[in-house]
């Protein structure tokens, strides 16, 4: 006799990939930019925050 | 009494193999290595498809140090709506993009490198490279919108060999895409390109050939979804050169050929083109002074009655 897994296990198994990955692209819209943005400021030579603020 | 056995290093051996005892490498392994398959015909259409643009373009490039810059570009109007012939619809339209760029290098090679950049509409590109070794690089790229089903993503994986360069692409809908190309003899470099589009169940090649010699650059490059596309450049001198390309469908019957001049000097950079659909093009980029540029584009389309001025400064390298 088949064995049947639970309705919402199956559920889960098939629809957390695209959980993931929705979640990726909301991380990555929101967060990439500021990424670069912190990890440029940490590079060498520093640079001011005055000079990420100017406009100019 | 010496020794009758004398060590030979694995490399010894190998040249052995590869060069005979006279140790002259055969010209096959000699070969440079060829540009990527997706840039075969980059410098044509670098004078034969500059930026053109409509409205008014202000860009700030700020450097923050060697590594970390941001830009900020307006644009303020019309673009063109696709598929509207024969009498061109515009929509005008305003937006903002800020734009962080970080380049970490190491010698020659980009280790990291990763560009980023958000409209004001709420649309964003990512894009990052990073070169695992002198030969292979790993590559994303992200186009992210707010509208569902509308986002790309896209991996590529290049290997860069002696004469040879190969690359595999990985995408959302199931696409793939396969390309490499091979240097055949010192002027001449061959390639081929499939791809898979999971979603449409739909496949298609295309084979490439490029011919480079100091001052001459042809290329030719057949799809099976019906183009035939064929480039001609002809260096004139450190600073002008003309290029012409032909446009084929096969499926459409349709052709248009384009001829192309490039004029780079000091202060400025002119390109001009001219079609067989009655459509001339001209770009002008003018130093006036250090870190501003002008910028003016111009298309004029008599056929369809189409006209385009752009104006636009860059301030920033």
């Amino acid at each position: 006799m088949a064995k049947l897994e639970p309705v919402g296990g199956k559920k889960l198994i098939k629809e957390w990939p695209t959980w993931i990955l929705k979640k990726a692209k909301t991380v990555t819209h929101y967060g990439f930019i500021p990424l670069i943005i912190f990890i440029g400021m940490n590079t060498d030579p520093k640079p001011q925050l005055s000079q990420l603020l100017s406009p100019v | 009494m010496g020794s009758a056995v004398s060590y030979c290093s694995p490399q010894q051996i190998q040249t052995v193999d590869l060069c005979g005892s006279e140790g002259k490498a055969p010209e096959s392994t000699n070969l440079p290595c060829p540009v990527k398959y997706e840039e075969i015909n980059h410098e044509a259409y670098m004078s034969l498809k500059p930026g053109l643009f409509e409205g008014l373009r202000f860009d700030v490039y700020r450097s923050m140090n060697r590594k970390f810059g941001l830009s900020n570009s307006l644009f303020m109007g019309s673009v063109d709506l696709p598929d509207c012939a024969p009498d061109p619809l515009k929509q005008s339209t305003a937006h903002f993009e800020l734009g962080a760029n970080l380049i970490d290098q190491k010698g020659k090679m980009d280790v990291v490198l990763m560009m980023g950049r958000v409209l004001s509409k709420g649309c964003m590109s990512a894009r990052v490279k990073c070169d695992i070794t002198n030969r292979f690089s790993i590559k994303a790229n992200a186009e992210l919108t707010n509208e569902p089903h509308f986002s790309v993503g896209m991996f590529n994986f290049d290997y860069k060999g002696n004469d040879y360069q190969a690359q595999l692409t990985m995408g959302n809908s199931a696409f793939y895409s396969v390309n490499y190309t091979q240097r055949v003899t010192p002027k001449l470099s061959l390639g081929g390109e499939w791809m898979w589009f999971g979603h449409q169940r739909k496949s298609c090649m295309g084979l490439a050939a490029r011919y480079q010699t100091d001052s001459v650059i042809t290329t030719a490059l057949v799809k099976s979804e019906g183009d035939i596309c064929c480039t001609y450049i002809q260096k004139l001198s450190d600073k002008v050169l003309v290029a012409s390309d032909f446009v084929y469908n096969w499926n459409s019957t349709e052709a248009v050929t384009s001829i192309a001049y490039d004029h780079l000097l000091n202060q400025y950079r002119i390109r001009g083109r001219i079609d067989t659909n009655l459509c001339t093009a001209a770009y002008l980029e003018e130093k006036i002074s250090a870190g501003l540029t002008l910028v003016l584009s111009a298309e004029l389309d008599h056929r369809k009655k189409d006209y385009k001025f752009g104006f636009g400064l860059t301030v920033g390298d």
